[in-house]
């Protein structure tokens, strides 16, 4: 079709445009967009930023964002005051009101503070890739998924293109680069906490002279459990790796 | 991976006064930095010297072989020329003076 950028041996043919806004005012979905340059060597695409905007004909590309969601943001204001009417002559027509009250009662001791929101460095957000630094996997990239309660941080590989399964780590044995990736609709299961990845210690036999040296549970066997939910996540987030090879290949092992 | 995870540094020497060496304290000349202010990156970074003895040793993530380590931590910046001072869980060997550190990426900052 006239008007599209020529495609050369190795680039993606069809390149799906970002969320648009039709005619009729309907919002578009399409797939998610990421990277589209040809792989020169891992970590370096073929064209470079100014060259990809004009072979992708983004000059003639430029669409609104959704105005729903910005709309809806602004509506929302919490009243803070009312006013009242009052009655009698000398007291003026109207009075404020405040809605949010002073407490009546302080307590004479302190109330214990609610355990101190876990930090998490700034160049760490949703989607970004990690490099891990010690343990089995050290030297990988992975996928930060999110924060979890105890402080660690849940990554995927994804398993199938590092062989990182769903794991934690802590904050401090992983540099953050500044690839990320955008995993805003990617549904992360609900049980995944500290307690499904804490480990499980072997069970000390009682009063059992003769099993005193059978200890089970002495390899740690891939539950079924984990096997579901590696593929629940990394599914999702596979879909919005594969569109860039620059990516793919950033992740493989 | 065939990175190595880890940056070069020489064990100089122990921390000294005029007359006097201190053991506990290990001097570290990292390879690259030149400068105090470019030390900042590998304050608190752990530290190790691995070597090798007769006996094997029972390792983590794998049979037991020859390779033994000892921990430090990088714990302060010594000078203007981008030494550093470490401290070891043991004090380091006499031996090791002038043998390879290695300076790992954790605890890391960035």
């Amino acid at each position: 079709p006239p008007g599209e950028a020529a495609v050369r041996p190795g680039e993606r043919k069809n390149l799906k445009p970002r969320r648009l806004i039709d005619a009729g005012g309907k919002v578009k979905k399409g797939k998610p967009h990421c990277s589209q340059t040809p792989v020169l060597v891992r970590g370096m695409g073929r064209y470079s930023r100014s060259a990809m905007y004009s072979r992708k004909a983004l000059y003639k590309r430029k669409y609104s964002a959704a105005k729903s969601k910005v709309e809806k943001k602004k509506k929302v204001k919490v009243l803070t005051t009312v006013t009242k009417p009052v009655g009698g002559d000398k007291n003026g027509s109207t009075w404020v009101v405040n809605l949010h009250k002073m407490p009546r009662y302080y307590p004479t001791e302190d109330v214990p503070r609610n355990k101190q929101a876990r930090k998490l460095r700034a160049s760490i957000t949703r989607g970004n890739i990690l490099l891990i630094l010690t343990g089995r996997h050290r030297g990988k990239r992975v996928i930060f998924l999110k924060q979890l309660s105890s402080g660690l941080l849940l990554v995927t590989g994804p398993l199938s293109l590092n062989r990182a399964p769903l794991r934690r780590t802590h904050q401090k044995s992983v540099i953050a680069a500044s690839t990320k990736i955008d995993i805003s609709g990617v549904r992360i299961p609900e049980h995944l906490t500290d307690a499904y990845f804490k480990k499980k210690k072997l069970r000390k036999p009682r009063h059992q002279e003769g099993e005193i040296f059978d200890t089970e549970r002495e390899k740690y066997k891939i539950t079924e459990q984990r096997k579901v939910d590696q593929k629940a996540v990394d599914s999702q987030i596979l879909r919005r790796i594969k569109c860039s090879k620059l990516l793919t290949k950033n992740l493989i092992k | 991976m065939s990175e190595r995870l880890w940056s070069k540094a020489t064990f100089a020497g122990y921390r000294w006064g005029l007359w006097n060496q201190r053991e506990h304290t290990a001097l570290l000349k990292v390879e690259g930095i030149y400068a105090q202010d470019e030390t900042e990156f590998y304050l608190g970074k752990r530290c190790t010297y691995v070597y090798k003895a007769k006996n094997n040793t029972v390792t983590t993530d794998g049979k037991p072989n020859k390779t033994r380590v000892i921990w430090g931590k990088i714990t302060g910046v010594h000078g203007n020329s981008g030494m550093v001072h470490a401290k070891f869980q043991s004090n380091l060997l006499a031996k090791a003076i002038g043998h390879r550190i290695r300076v790992m990426l954790y605890l890391s900052r960035i």
